[in-house]
């Protein structure tokens, strides 16, 4: 059975229970296929790479928003807020196939396949849910500041950080205990989250304030700010949401929600390199594995916008579902 | 005479009341009953329970309580909430005895739900925040209710839910002192402009910036011209009055203004029935109704001569915040108010008083201070705040006014949030909406 893993979120232990031959779904297969999740229309959309069309409509629970693939990829996990649970989609055939209940409202979450668990912030129940994978149930809840939302994981599976938009802070949250070990005031509303791969820093988009918040990881204090402002544009709807960074962690690519760009960033000198044009309240953005290509959902559109990396211009922009909240890519 | 409550963030020995929910979580269990109790208020005091509950577990306030036991003290900021008891705003307006169009509720439970949302932040900042709800019985009682609180509670901060009256004898008592009101319900624009006083932060947006918001819609749809109908309260005259001021300030046109009056006396039909006081030679694009008392307003839409919309006291009515509102994180303020008011509609001085007391959390976290000079300091300086309303929120150093969205609300929706796409300022839109620098007889903060 050939697997095709991600390299950048299998582990060693997963992989050793894949060869010791745990039995899966479905193979994934590397299809490319991009799957952008509607907040309004409750569907997942699923375009073609190659074409650029729109080849199935996937009807979920209510709002679905975040994303995840299990490590085989056989899975996909979809955050609905509206009806509190995550659906579970098969890859293979491309239906909902299961669901989990969650907290109320869950939003963002992250899944760690090494301890069977995924975190999941519950924007409305003001708690991060750990739920056991296979149980699929919720065994622990975290309370949090009000309205958590970004969630990532450490590489060692030890610390979750969790954002509280309410609160304007971060929470470092110990797996094990399910507790807060510690916060860190940020800017206004802070968002999403992205770990630079040296795992030194955790970059926070702040989207009210406008601005990335860097935190030094090791003193869990803030080192550092990036302000945005593209040309023409009024400080006030700057709004950064989405971030993500290349594997070799030289660059970040930063949604700026109602500003209508994303803002490509110089990781280490911390310094805006450019803005790409893009529609209205961008907040998803995934670039796909071999990091040439970068797609934007774009909420205020309803279409996803498609961004060519090494020009860095837009090329096309896709009409999906209403109010497009995030864009993942089977790759 | 003064009827004074303060509110904990845990249930004050109320645990009956509470859902079965609380005994499965081991660390929710409330340990401690507070200093001061609010007994007598049975009814709010079970819903605040169970708002407590979940705040309680959202902001893992119980597992630093039990952790330790007692507490340490830590200084805490303590926000007065004044109401006056019987105050006629907040009286129900209704259509027969039984049949109540609107409640018209105090706002306290915007102020709440903000003190809820700060607990979490008690732990980073080793601040405690605090609510006292002080109820007095008349305008006249308000000032010194809020120097009482001051000499004996020392409290600084104050949200008023006091009508315009209650302003002048209190900005008197409380000039030059270390404390801060927050004008939550009052519109009057007297009180921006010819009050105009430093001690006073007016975070409900004034009656000309609704009326900028409403006109900016109206000429952005390209509906200029404008029959204005108005009623014969003090009230009613002044928002026709700040209407006209709106109208020539954006390039519209009053075609015909008329005053009307309530009942069915056939000798006053020229006066009373809709139909008539819509039937004019010229025509126009929109009916504007300036309607304090609201009983004439709510006939006015489809029962005018022209199929014409109807705009002001109903159909789309410039608000502070609406229960609809779907962007900006208005979702989860809206479930958080309803969850803490037994599914009330939040409405614009529930914003105005939740705003307020988020802006003292704020200026706590952001000087990581809780001295009250610091704090105003920041409130009044030149920061922002998350109103959840889009582009954020700050003080105006003019005249103190609350620079703000204001969203023109239908029934079921929010038509437009104001300022309008397409009005343009120098420095920040929201000062289109109105008293802007030059304009304004106040000068504050010079």
């Amino acid at each position: 059975m050939p697997v095709i893993l991600d390299r950048r979120s299998v582990s060693i232990a997963v992989l050793a229970t894949l060869v010791a031959g745990m039995s899966r779904p479905a193979a994934a297969k590397d299809t490319g296929l991009i799957f952008v999740s509607n907040e309004k229309s409750n569907n997942i959309i699923i375009i073609d790479p190659k074409t650029q069309k729109v080849i199935r409509d996937v009807k979920t629970s209510r709002r679905p928003r975040d994303m995840h693939f299990s490590a085989d990829r056989s899975k996909l996990y979809v955050a609905c807020g509206d009806d509190d649970v995550i659906d579970i989609i098969d890859v293979a055939k491309l239906e909902v196939i299961g669901r989990i209940p969650t907290g109320p409202s869950p939003e963002t979450f992250a899944i760690d396949e090494n301890r069977r668990r995924i975190y999941v912030a519950n924007e409305e129940g003001s708690t991060l849910s750990i739920i056991d994978l296979d149980q699929a149930i919720v065994v622990h809840e975290v309370p949090t500041g009000a309205e958590p939302e970004g969630v990532l994981i450490s590489e060692d599976g030890k610390i979750v950080y969790v954002t509280s938009e309410v609160g304007d802070i971060i929470h470092m949250i110990d797996a094990e205990g399910g507790h807060v070990i510690q916060d860190v005031v940020v800017g206004t509303r802070p968002r999403r989250f992205a770990a630079t791969p040296d795992r030194k820093e955790l970059w926070v988009t702040t989207e009210l304030s406008g601005e990335v918040y860097i935190i030094d990881r090791d003193k869990f204090v803030v080192s550092g700010k990036i302000e945005f402002l593209p040309p023409g544009m009024r400080k006030s709807d700057v709004t950064p949401v989405g971030l993500v960074m290349t594997k070799d962690g030289k660059t970040a690519f930063v949604t700026l929600g109602h500003a209508a760009h994303v803002a490509v960033v110089d990781v280490p000198t911390r310094k805006i390199s450019g803005y790409i044009l893009v529609g209205k309240r961008s907040w998803g953005v995934t670039l796909t594995r071999d990091e040439r290509t970068l797609y934007v959902a774009n909420g205020f559109g309803d279409d996803i916008t498609v961004i060519d990396v090494r020009s860095r211009k837009a090329t096309i922009s896709i009409p999906v579902g209403r109010i497009p909240w995030g864009v993942i890519i089977d790759d | 005479m003064l009827l004074s409550r303060v509110w904990w963030p845990l249930p004050c020995g109320n645990g009956g009341a509470l859902p079965p929910a609380a005994n499965t979580r081991e660390r929710g269990t409330p340990d401690a009953s507070p200093p001061r109790c609010a007994r007598r208020e049975g009814r709010h005091l079970r819903r605040w329970g169970t708002f407590a509950l979940d705040i309680l577990l959202a902001a893992g306030f119980a597992s630093a309580a039990v952790a330790q036991s007692p507490p340490a003290p830590q200084p805490k900021v303590t926000i007065g909430f004044v109401e006056i008891d019987g105050d006629p705003r907040h009286e129900p307006i209704r259509a027969y005895e039984r049949l109540v169009l609107k409640a018209r509720e105090h706002p306290f439970a915007g102020a709440q739900v903000a003190i809820a949302e700060a607990q979490a932040l008690t732990r980073v900042l080793k601040i405690d925040f605090a609510l006292e709800r002080i109820t007095v019985k008349s305008v006249e009682a308000v000032a010194p209710a809020v120097l009482q609180a001051r000499q004996d509670r020392d409290i600084h901060f104050f949200v008023l839910d006091a009508p315009a009256d209650a302003f002048r004898p209190l900005a008197e008592a409380v000039r030059g002192r270390d404390l801060l009101l927050f004008n939550a319900t009052a519109p009057d624009d007297w009180l921006r402009r010819e009050l105009c006083r430093r001690e006073v932060v007016h975070t409900l947006p004034s009656l000309a910036m609704n009326m900028d918001a409403i006109v900016q819609y109206l000429v952005s749809r390209k509906w200029r011209d404008v029959l204005l109908l108005h009623g014969p309260l003090p009230a009613d005259i002044a928002t026709a009055a700040a209407f006209e001021l709106s109208v020539k300030k954006f390039g519209a046109r009053v075609v015909a203004k008329k005053e009307f009056t309530t009942g069915t006396d056939p000798r006053e039909r020229e006066q009373n029935n809709p139909l008539l006081l819509t039937a004019i030679n010229r025509d126009y694009d929109v009916v504007f109704v300036a309607d304090d008392a609201f009983d004439f307003a709510r006939q006015v839409p489809f029962q005018t001569v022209r199929a014409r919309p109807v705009v002001g006291a109903i159909e789309l009515e410039p608000v502070a915040w609406h229960w609809t509102w779907e962007r900006n994180g208005g979702p989860q303020i809206n479930t958080r108010f309803a969850r803490a008011t037994n599914g009330r509609r939040m409405e614009g001085a529930d914003w105005a008083a939740w705003i307020a007391v988020k802006m003292v959390v704020q200026a706590a976290l952001r000087t990581r201070s809780a001295e009250f000079g610091a704090q105003r300091a920041f409130i009044l300086g030149d920061n922002s705040f998350d109103g959840y309303k889009g582009l954020a929120v700050s003080v105006r150093r003019w005249d103190q006014q609350l620079r703000q969205a204001v969203f023109l609300s239908a029934p079921y929706a929010v038509v437009a949030s104001a300022p309008i796409e397409g009005f343009l300022h120098r420095t920040n839109t929201l000062d289109t909406l109105g008293d802007d620098e030059p304009e304004t007889p106040c000068r504050l903060n010079r």
